[in-house]
This record gives C-alpha cells, structure tokens and sequence, in this order.
C-alpha cells in the first residue's frame, strides 16, 4: 500500500499577495469562452418581440404566420408560460411575456425558436399584435398619483412605510434628531441625474438545453445563479431541482445581471422544442434586456456652523424606477441611508420616494442609490466649504465619520470606518503640475479633434469622499455556501476542489476563492469548479461589493471543517479516499428599519461600510465645453486587500464608469421610448477619456470579515462621479448641477 | 437578397437598377439595411468598378479613408477630417466616395418614426430631443449631416466627377422639399468615381465631440485659405454638408432651443481654424 497523500507545501497564492488573475491571458487574447460563444449540437436560436410602445393594452396576438415560416419551431406567448404568469427579483410584478398590458418600451411579448437566427427575427416580425395605447406615465414628478401602472401594489404590505399612492414603489423617510435644527450658514441645491446603463460588452447571452427528463439546464452570463433558478423554476412550474443554472463566461455586470433576462425564454423555448436554444442580444437589445441606473431628483439644504460642524442636512430624493419594481425599494432606501455622506450628523431629515412609470425599469447599478446622494451631497458640501470660506478638504475632515460615531438611522458604527485617513491619504498624494503648451491635441480637452492649442482652457481640482454599504441589508438573510472536496491525485499529492456559486462577473472573485482556500488549506493545489445550482448551496449575488467578503468567508468555513476532518484522520488521505464538506457563511444579522423615521429597530441595518476619497484635476475648454480629465488620486478603505493587483484593477474601471456618468453616458428617452440604444448614440468613455489613476489603498482589516476584508467594487463608482464634478465645478465656476454634464451646458447660458 | 460583384464600371452601371444599391466599403449601408431603412433586393459591390488611390489632385471614389489619412500629399483639411471620421475599423473599410454619401444623423429617422424625411408630415427632433441636431435649413427636418469629410471637401472647393458629370461638391448636395426629400442630386444608379481637390495654401478641419474620439461632430469645422479668399464649411449643423459665407452668417441660423450651443462652439471654432489657416 502506498503512503497516504500529503500537502504539497504552498509557495505562492495567498491571501494578501497580487496574483495574476485566471482569466487575464484567456480575456486579452480573445480565447475567454463568453455566454455568447455556447454552442450545441442541433441548437435553435431565439428572439424575443418587444413592444414597440411604453404603455398599451394588448388587444390580440396572431401568431399565424410566424408558425408557417421556414425554419420556424416554436412560436410562444403568454399563453404558453408552464407556471406563474409572472416573476420579479423582490416582487413578482413582471410578467415572463406580456399578457393584458405593455409597460414599458422592449417588454418581451412574444419568442420564437428558429434554426437561424435571422429566421427567428423574421418570425418574430411576422407575429401581428394589437395594441391600444394608454396615458402614458413618464414624469416621475407626477407618477405617484397618476392611475396605477400595477393596481396590485405589489411592493405595499412588506413592512415599508404605507403610501397609498397609486405608483409609489417606496417611500421611506429617515428622521433624526431635530430635522429643524438651525446653524450659522444653510446652503441649498437642486440636482439631476440621468439614466445610466451598465453598457456590459458582452450582451445578454446563454444556452438552454433540456435535459430529457422534463427539467431543463441553463448556461447563463449571471450574477446569481440561485436566484435565477429560484424565479425560473416556478414560472415552468418545475422543481429547482429540475432547474439547473450553470455559470457561462460573463461580459461585465455591474448590476445589469442580477434580473432575468433570456433565462426563462430560452428555457421555454427549449422545453417546449425539446432541442438546446440559444438566444443572444444584440446591442439595441440590451437595453431593453435589463434594468437601469435610477435617474434622481434630489433637493438638499446643509446647515452648518461657523466652524465647519455640520448640524443638520435634510434632503428631498425622487427615484424613476421604471415599469418594474426590480431591486428599487432597496435602492430607495440605500439612496436615503447614505444621503449625508461620511460625516456625522445630529440632525437630519431625509425623504426618499421611488415610482413606478412607463420608463426604462430601473435597479441594481455599481453603487446601488449612493451614486446619486453622493453627487448630490458633495456638490453640497462644496458649496458649504465656499459659504464659510473653508478649505473643502478641510470641512470634511471636520465631519469626518468615524468608528463610534452613529449614522442617521441610529446604527452605531462598531466595525473599522477611516474616513479622516482616507480623506488624508487622498488629499496627500501630489497633484500633477500643470502641462506645458504647445502639447498634442490629445492631451488637451478636445482630443482627437484638435480644437484646441490651449486657448479657452481652464484647469480645475475638485475633491469628493463617499461610502456605501457591503453587504445585503435590512433584515435580508445573506449567506454563502462553499463546499471542499479533498482528495489524492496519482502522485500522491492533496488537491482540493472547491464548490462555490459566486459569480465571477469579472471583478475578481475567482482568484479570492483561490488564494483563500490556498491559504486556509496550506496547499497549492487548489482548483475551482465551474459555478451551477447543482453542486453546491447559494453564493448569494455578485452585488453590494459582498462577493470577496463573503465567499471568503464560506470557503474559509469550508476549507476549516475540512481541515479538521483532515487532521481526524491522521494528515493524510489514501488513494481513492476524499473529505467532501460543505459550509454556509452568515454576515452578521441586520434588522429592517421603522418604516415612520427610518430608525434601526435592531443593532444595525447595514452590516458593513467602506469609504473612498478622490481627488480629479480636469481641464475644460470653456469656449467650447470640452473637457478633458487630467489625472485622478483616490485613496480607499479596502480592509485587507485579498489580491491587491485586482483591487487597483477595480478602482480604476469603477472610477471609469463614475467619470461616464458624469461627463458622457445617458439613456435618451422621448415618451419612455428609448432614442439611442447604441453605442453610436450612447457614449462611454473609451481609453483615451480616462486619465492615469494614482490609487492608494487604505487597510483597515474590518474586525468582523474573514481577513478582515471589505468589498471594493463601488466606492470608486460612488466617489468619482462627485470628484468629477467638483473639477469641472472648479473649472467653469457654473453650478453644473445635473450629470451628465455636457458641452451645452458649459458654453451656453441661454437654456 | 443577391450580391453582385461587377468587376468592371461598365458591368456594374448595368447591375445598378431598381432594387439594387451600391455597396463599398459597407460601413454606412450595411447597417442602414439591417435596420430596413435602405430596402434593396441586389447589392451591387462596386469595389472593383470604381477607381482606387491617389493621383495628384485626383482622388478615387473607392480610396479608403485609412488609406488617405496617411497621404501626405492631400490637404490638411481632408486628412484630418479622414482621420477623424470614425474608428480605425471603420476607416480601413469605408470610401470617400460613400463617406460624401452617409446618410443624415437623426435618432427619430433612424428609429423609423413616420417623419417628415421619411415621408410623413412632422420633424418629432423639434418638439423633442435635439441638442445634436440642425441648426441651418432645419425647418422641415432637423436631421444633422455629419460627414467630416464632405466638410472639408465642401472648404476645399472640390470637384465631383461621376460616371454622368462633373460638378462642384456643393452641387452634390441638396436641401429636401416637399415634392423631393432626398439630399443628394444624384440620379438613380449615378456612381461618384473620382473627387478633385484643388491644393490649397492651408487648410485644417476642426471637429467638436462628446468625448475624445470616435463620435459624430457636434460641430465640424472646415477652413481652407486659397489665392482666392479662405472659404469655410460645416458638419453636424445642417441636414447637409453646409458651407458658410463667413462667420457673421452663423447669424442667420435658426436654432432649435435645446441646440443653440452649437453656435457658440462654432464661432469659437470657426475663430480658431481661421487662425490656424492664415498667412
């Protein structure tokens, strides 16, 4: 017999160090396998008709023709949905395909399943539907009241503060202290925010294959395979059991992909076809084939004392949220609860509402309701600043949020919380000089147009700090499980599979599993299967900057129990012997707030923040409007950083998509209808847009995470479109209170 | 639908009938197709039936735009705006000759709201979304042309030669009315085989964009200074290519309210090219 397999000693790979990620070299060579490149033998692709009008009551659908078509094999409509009629990620108020009425601009109607995908698009255009248009709901300002988009007030009776208006997703109020407190100095400001898309490259893709026995196995680009099977199943009316998702290589996320899209008509397709079926979004499509950043509306008044000491903000926040409710009740209340920024506060008054209109549906996006407070409130303090002559640095080092300190829902900050250090950090790392002229057009605002030689160009500096939550919130049970398989390979070597559903959306979470299992288990030999619902429990979703955090803490669990087993049975395992173990992670628990002031009802109803502080220089052509983002400093409260490398990495593409949001990227509506669902029409920054980034990283291990770790992926967005701002605000000395800001509203005064 | 590939002038005037559309570089139609607003049963590839590459002054209908922007015979004024027009896939595969003949920029037209181009009886740019839209000749439809290099060409002074006539750039181009809402002259069939354009003794293309590169001008601007005068022209602030008397005629636009900026920028432009450009 053989000596039992030992532990080959690990070298590298630990949590801690920069490790070059998995997917690095398949991604810039083009070898990467996207949900998009799935194929299977004998596949049918699927298209999708879309209501052409923002909101219209179906009278009649006559697939007749489409039915008849070359290559055609399935044609469905509502009619044809197994189970539930209807599915939603919080609330089940979207129907699988529209029955009775459209609400919204690209609703899914009708599928069809066709040998080509050209012969599907014809299919599809062939379907006749009649539709009778109703009164459109558009203007969020009026929505509330207008005739309810959803009679059946779906999001009303789960605890949130009651508003019997006929379109109210939430309203929810945050009171503290005394909302009417007076100060030395009191600045006020109106701001807007457009929409913004998440604009993931890769669209929305996967493969449905039935797997002959009634149940179905989904290939899905996705942020949380669990809740996708746990909306899919019932709408099929099939067991989860006999749902299985299966992670497919994900072109960026961003919030995009936490709502279904093709997943259950892909699945429909194929079962009622009995043959895989493929469906992929093109470009246009995709905007219609998931939610949005929420456009805002935001008033605020700041008081403060002489001294800089804010005594009390309050704010006023409107939310479109679309057709759908989607996740908009938990970002109505995260747009609220981070209203203030990181600064303490005794007196506060914030009222944030969502409605329901005929626009784009609206939900998760990279910063989750913080984006839109942040802009808002730092514009504020900047204005504040100005008003008490204060250096701005300065003011928010005078407010500076602190561990101790408690937030305006009452929670008490326990965990690690350097505001004052990051703010320092930031502000400490050396601004750029100011370039020489004569330079090339590129590096002067303009770019490649070459309109400028320097004449009209104004430099700016602008500062901003901002913080989010990690983690779901709110009573919401967030847990996730991982599960080891150890076993002896022919060399008598240890390896270790590891089991997890967290989504690798491209932020980096492969190689936290990794180097936290490496690191656990002392081993190098450590592989991670592919995610799917059929191996292993929930990961919960790749959202909220909870993914490192808590599949850190799941694998750690696992990989322990496993350890342990391990030294059981004496430190070896025999050839053909294996530990198989599978551990669930909490964070710790949160309670809901009280739905009249917003007040926490237990310790804490956020589990965690994480803060970032940057500073932009931008230099604007001011005849002109153009503008060009010089260099950007940011210092961020990461915790402990798991694998540095792909910390900066997340940094600099979540500032890039704060800076869109500010100077370029906005979905364009007339009527709720979409006008430029293209990337001819919407604009995102490309290389030459994103100026260098110096990031420091604030580490702080966060006492109650597994390494003490914090999530990373939002601050960056949360801050930077405020920071962006500043710089132009400084710049242009306009109050440029609406993002994005374009050149119109730099060299005009007239609108 | 059927692709013919004609590999003589003479073949491929013979394919172009009613039903077919010619195809060059394919960058501006083939989208225009898959999106049905240009209907077509035959595509006549003219790739091998209309001259290619630079003689002189002469320019060939079928020279890429990737292929002029590195000459460093032409002027300033085209090569920039070549430079400028697009991504560099798009440059390697789209013609001068089918840049002049890009078809206007309007999210409504192209989204196939009835409108007035597409033969109804309303501009929906007018009462809705417009701040990239027209701000000379936008009455009837406020669509905004958007070739870089029609621009510059429209400055330059230069000549189009086709495989009927010979007529100055200008004359390409056509307001829509009424009765007739295209915006070019060109008969059915007409091919553009070779551009003249005369050497100026300066001349530059300045393009305000939405970001750095890789967008449609805001506002274009084109300055060529010859013996004769210097002579100015515009992308993105009419329905067609615009050429502007001087600088005082931007007076004479008619802006929309969400699109007045765009005069702003272009005087500020115009005043820069014509610094560029003097003596």
């Amino acid at each position: 017999m053989s000596t039992p397999a030992t532990r080959r000693k690990l070298e590298l790979g630990r949590v801690g160090e920069s490790v070059k990620r998995v997917d690095a070299v398949p991604k810039v060579t083009g070898e990467f396998a996207y949900s998009s490149d799935l194929f299977a033998a004998g596949m049918l692709w699927g298209h999708t008709l879309r209501s052409p009008h923002a909101h219209a009551r179906i009278l009649s659908i006559d697939i007749s023709e489409a039915v008849g078509l070359a290559g055609v094999h399935a044609v469905l409509t509502h009619d044809d949905v197994p189970g539930d009629k209807r599915y939603g990620l919080e609330f089940p108020d979207q129907p699988v395909l529209a029955f009775d009425r459209v609400r919204y601009f690209g609703e899914p109607v009708a599928l069809v399943a066709a040998e080509h995908p050209e012969q599907a698009r014809r299919a599809a255009a062939a379907i006749k539907v009649e539709y009778e248009p109703l009164e459109l709901v558009v203007d969020p300002e009026l929505a509330a009241d207008q005739p309810a988009i959803h009679p059946q007030h779906w999001t009303q009776g789960h605890g949130y503060r009651d508003d019997p208006r006929p379109n109210v997703v939430r309203d929810m109020r945050i009171e503290r202290g005394d909302p009417d407190a007076r100060a030395d100095v009191s600045v006020e400001g109106y701001y807007e925010l457009g929409i913004q898309d998440q604009a993931f490259l890769g669209p929305e893709s996967g493969l449905a294959v039935p797997d002959g026995e009634g149940g179905v196995d989904i290939y899905v680009a996705t942020q949380w395979l669990h809740v996708d099977r746990d909306q899919v199943a019932p709408c099929l009316n099939l067991s989860r059991e006999q749902v299985r998702i299966h992670l497919a290589g994900v072109g960026g996320a961003f919030g995009g992909r936490e709502d279904l899209s093709m997943q259950l008509h892909a699945a429909m397709l194929a079962l009622h076809t009995n043959r895989p079926v493929k469906m992929v979004y093109n470009r246009e499509e995709s905007f219609f084939g998931h939610v949005h950043r929420h456009p805002g509306r935001i008033w605020a008044e700041h008081r403060a004392n002489r001294d800089g000491k804010l005594v009390c903000v309050r704010m006023r926040i409107l939310l479109d949220g679309g057709a759908y409710a989607s996740s908009s009740t938990a970002v109505t209340s995260n747009a609220a609860s981070f209203a203030v920024g990181p600064y303490a506060i005794e007196n506060a008054l914030i009222e944030s509402t969502c409605v329901y209109t005929n626009n784009p549906p609206c939900g998760a996006m990279r910063g989750f309701g913080a984006v839109q407070t942040c802009f808002a409130a730092e514009a504020q303090m900047d204005k504040l600043a100005a008003e008490l002559g204060m250096d701005p640095v300065e003011l928010r080092l005078r407010n500076a949020l602190a561990s101790g300190d408690e937030l305006p829902t009452g929670q008490k900050i326990t965990g690690s919380m350097p505001v004052e250090e990051v703010i320092r950090r930031a502000a400490a790392i050396p601004v750029p000089d100011p370039e020489e002229l004569p330079r090339d057009p590129i590096r002067l605002p303009g770019g490649a147009g070459n309109t400028t030689r320097g004449d009209g160009v104004q430099r700016g500096v602008g500062f901003a700090v901002g913080f989010k939550n990690i983690g779901y919130s709110e009573g919401f049970d967030d847990y996730t499980a991982a599960r080891v398989r150890l076993f002896a390979d022919t060399d008598g070597d240890l390896v270790a599979e590891i089991y997890c559903a967290a989504a690798e959306v491209g932020q980096g979470v492969t190689n936290v599993i990794l180097q936290t299992a490496r690191t656990e288990l002392e081993l190098e030999n450590v592989m991670l299967a592919p995610g799917t619902t059929g191996e292993v429990g929930s990961a919960g979703s790749a959202s909220a900057s909870r993914m490192t955090w808590m599949a850190t803490g799941a694998v750690q669990a696992a990989c322990r129990a496993v350890r342990d087993e391990l030294d059981r049975r004496g430190g070896g395992l025999a050839s053909g012997d294996e530990i198989d173990l599978e551990r669930i992670y909490r964070h710790p628990r949160t309670g809901p707030l009280e739905p009249e002031t917003g007040q926490i009802t237990t310790e804490r109803a956020h589990v965690s923040f994480a803060a970032a502080a940057m500073r932009v220089v931008v230099e604007v052509d001011v005849d002109l409007g153009l503008t060009r983002v010089v260099w950007i400093g940011t210092a961020q409260d990461v915790g402990t950083a798991v694998n540095p490398q792909a910390v900066y990495g997340q940094i600099e593409g979540g500032t890039a998509q704060g800076l869109g949001l500010a100077l370029m990227e906005e979905i364009q509506t007339r009527d709720g209808l979409i006008t430029n669902a293209s990337f001819t029409d919407y604009l995102i920054p490309t290389a030459l847009d994103m100026p260098p980034v110096v990031a420091e990283l604030v580490e702080h291990p966060e006492p109650e995470a597994p390494f003490g770790v914090k999530g990373v992926g939002e601050p960056p967005t949360v801050v930077s479109t405020a920071a962006v701002m500043s710089a132009m605000r400084a710049a242009t000395g306009r109050e440029l209170n609406r993002v994005p800001v374009k050149p119109d509203d730099i060299v005009f005064s007239g609108s | 639908m059927d692709i013919l590939r004609p590999d003589s002038l003479e073949a491929a005037r013979a394919a172009l009938k009613n039903g077919s559309v010619a195809l060059a570089g394919g960058t501006e139609l083939v989208p225009l197709l898959r999106d049905r607003i240009v209907e077509a049963d035959t595509i006549v590839e003219i790739r091998h039936a209309v001259p290619r590459g630079i003689q002189g002054t002469r320019i060939g209908a079928g020279t890429t735009l990737g292929e002029l922007e590195v000459d460093p015979q032409i002027p300033d004024a085209l090569r920039e705006a070549c430079r400028l027009a697009a991504s560099p896939q798009l440059r390697a595969m789209g013609t001068i000759g089918g840049n002049l003949l890009q078809a206007t920029r309007c999210w409504y037209w192209r989204l196939k709201y009835p409108c007035w181009l597409h033969g109804g009886g309303r501009c929906f740019a007018h009462e809705g979304l417009h701040r990239e839209h027209a701000v000379f000749a936008n009455a009837p439809c406020a669509s905004a042309h958007p070739s870089d290099v029609a621009a510059a060409l429209l400055a330059l002074g230069a000549t189009v030669r086709t495989d009927r006539r010979e007529l100055p750039i200008a004359e390409l181009y056509r307001l829509p009315t009424g009765d007739d809402r295209r915006m070019t002259g060109l008969e059915p069939g007409e091919l553009i085989l070779e551009l003249e354009v005369p050497m100026p003794a300066a001349s530059t293309y300045l393009k305000a964009m939405d970001r750095k590169r890789f967008a449609f001008a805001l506002v274009g601007v084109a300055a060529a200074r010859s013996p004769e005068g210097t002579r100015l022209a515009l992308a993105g602030m009419a329905p067609i290519p615009w050429l502007l008397e001087d600088e005082s005629a931007l007076d004479e636009a008619t802006p929309l309210p969400g699109n007045a900026y765009k005069l702003e920028i272009a005087r500020a432009l115009i005043r820069r090219a014509l610094v560029a450009v003097a003596p």
